[in-house]
């Protein structure tokens, strides 16, 4: 098995996303490896419309920090796309990561139906492991 | 002759009014039909829910019975754009059948232009997922219908998001040829020039992403220098458009700068690409400022039919034309890639 370089997690702001941030930066700061913050930026948010709360950054950063890293170690995208197809894209090839973490739930998204589990839909397709975080395990 | 197959969506799939692909968006385009005052030229044809085998032809039957069960549960949110309601079903049901209608329309007349004015809108909509305000991908739907009878099948696409759904169930299909013109980068995030089509199709799709701020000339130049040549040699058999109206310069999800001018412009370019009359069909995807939705409508569909009404003046100056230009190079760099040369020297799929 190769070792683990680089692990990508993502972020859309509510609690389990922030779980997974968590538990991938403690990983990180075991392993040595880098840590990419990935927010999937969707057409009601690119437009300023969404209800849900806005997604700073440095509220996943600071997760980051906490649990070790340093800026050289983490770093955040936005990619333009609705979450799964997102974190599909920039975690396949040709980038080089070798890890994903995703939380259990997705901002705004209803529990126990598994259309539109984000989660599940990557454990499914990704071409690279992936973890996802139960809530409140973290 | 106008034929009008539904509208559908203008009373159901009701995401409230703070979601911008809402209900008031229907009566708009609707709005924008009644402006052209057509009276005798004018035939309302009713939207009748797609069948599953017509569904199943573009979706996975999982992901049909999966969206049927979770509109029937009550439905909620899909992702952090797309929501369903109970209603919501058979709603895109609807949507997806209008456009068979319209097709089956023209084909009994044999003459005229198809216009079809539906909600949810579809071209996001991939094989087994909902996203980007789509269930059901509903231009896909008919374009299979037609493919499924041997036609050669032309998607012109110009709403301002790319077509990834579209794209994606044609990727690998010689007898659809996908054309994109789009702002990038913008939501869905696919959509790049060397995105070219699969083995079996390669060149079978073109996207041309344009820059923000791209006025209605560099669309233009878009679809004439970078697809054209593609469309001359593939020879549909129909055009079916997926007619967003949000590259407006109005529009509140994008920052493309046409005007209703320029939707009227693409709309008569589009209309030289089918073969004959009777085989052009605007299907409704994105728009979300009702009064540039209502005179694009009015404009695009006025141009078609050669009737006469106020519209803004096309727009020119906007930055893209070197986006235009290095997406043809990428374009054939990546048709050269897969060992498709044959296609640049007038080879046929």
């Amino acid at each position: 098995m190769n070792p683990i370089r680089t692990v990508a997690v993502g972020f859309d702001g509510s609690h389990d996303a922030e779980q997974a941030v968590h538990w991938a930066a403690r990983l990180c700061a075991t392993t040595g490896a880098h840590l990419k913050v990935i927010h999937a930026v969707g057409l009601l948010e690119h437009a300023g419309l969404s209800t849900q709360q806005p997604v700073v950054p440095e509220n996943a950063l600071n997760i980051a920090y906490e649990a070790g890293l340093t800026p050289p170690d983490v770093d955040w995208s936005a990619v333009d796309g609705d979450p799964c197809s997102a974190l599909l894209r920039v975690t396949g090839p040709p980038h080089h990561v070798d890890l994903l973490v995703v939380g259990t739930r997705g901002a705004g998204q209803h529990a126990g139906t598994v259309l539109g589990s984000t989660s599940l839909e990557l454990a499914e397709k990704s071409t690279v492991p992936v973890t996802v975080i139960p809530s409140g395990s973290a | 002759m106008l034929i009008v197959a539904g509208p559908a969506g203008a009373c159901a799939h009701d995401g409230g009014t703070a979601h911008p692909e809402q209900q008031g968006r229907i009566f708009a385009a609707m709005d924008g039909v009644r402006a052209l005052g057509l009276e005798d030229d004018l035939e309302y044809i009713a939207a009748p829910m797609a069948e599953m085998e017509d569904l199943a032809r573009v979706h996975t039957t999982t992901y049909l019975n999966e969206l049927r069960t979770f509109c029937q549960q009550g439905g909620g949110d899909l992702d952090p754009d797309t929501f369903a309601r109970v209603d919501s079903w058979t709603a895109a049901r609807r949507a997806a059948g209008a456009g068979l209608e319209a097709v089956a329309a023209l084909e009994r007349l044999g003459a005229g232009i198809a216009f079809v004015p539906v909600r949810p809108p579809g071209h996001h909509a991939e094989a087994d997922r909902a996203m980007g305000f789509c269930l059901l991908n509903n231009v896909a739907v008919s374009a299979a219908a037609l493919t499924a009878r041997g036609q050669r099948v032309l998607i012109v696409d110009w709403d301002v998001h790319h077509g990834n759904g579209t794209q994606a169930i044609f990727w690998d299909d010689p007898d659809v040829l996908y054309v994109s013109i789009h702002q990038w980068p913008l939501f869905p995030g696919t959509g790049t020039a060397d995105e070219v089509g699969g083995p079996h199709a390669v060149g079978l799709t073109v996207n041309v992403p344009l820059p923000r701020g791209a006025t209605g000339d560099v669309v233009r130049r878009a679809l004439e220098e970078n697809a054209q040549p593609t469309i001359d040699r593939f020879a549909p058999d129909w055009v079916l458009v997926s007619c967003g109206f949000d590259a407006h310069r109005a529009d509140p999800l994008g920052e493309l700068a046409l005007s209703q001018g320029d939707f009227a412009d693409l709309g008569q370019l589009a209309k030289t690409f089918a073969p004959r009359p009777g085989r052009l069909v605007l299907f409704l995807e994105g728009g979300y400022d009702p009064a540039a939705l209502r005179g694009s409508v009015t404009s695009t569909l006025g141009a078609l039919l050669g009737v006469n009404v106020p519209r803004e003046a096309p727009t020119s100056g906007g930055p893209g034309l070197e986006a235009v230009r290095g997406a043809r190079v990428a374009r054939d760099r990546a048709i050269d890639t897969v060992g498709m040369e044959s296609l640049n020297r007038g080879g046929h799929w």
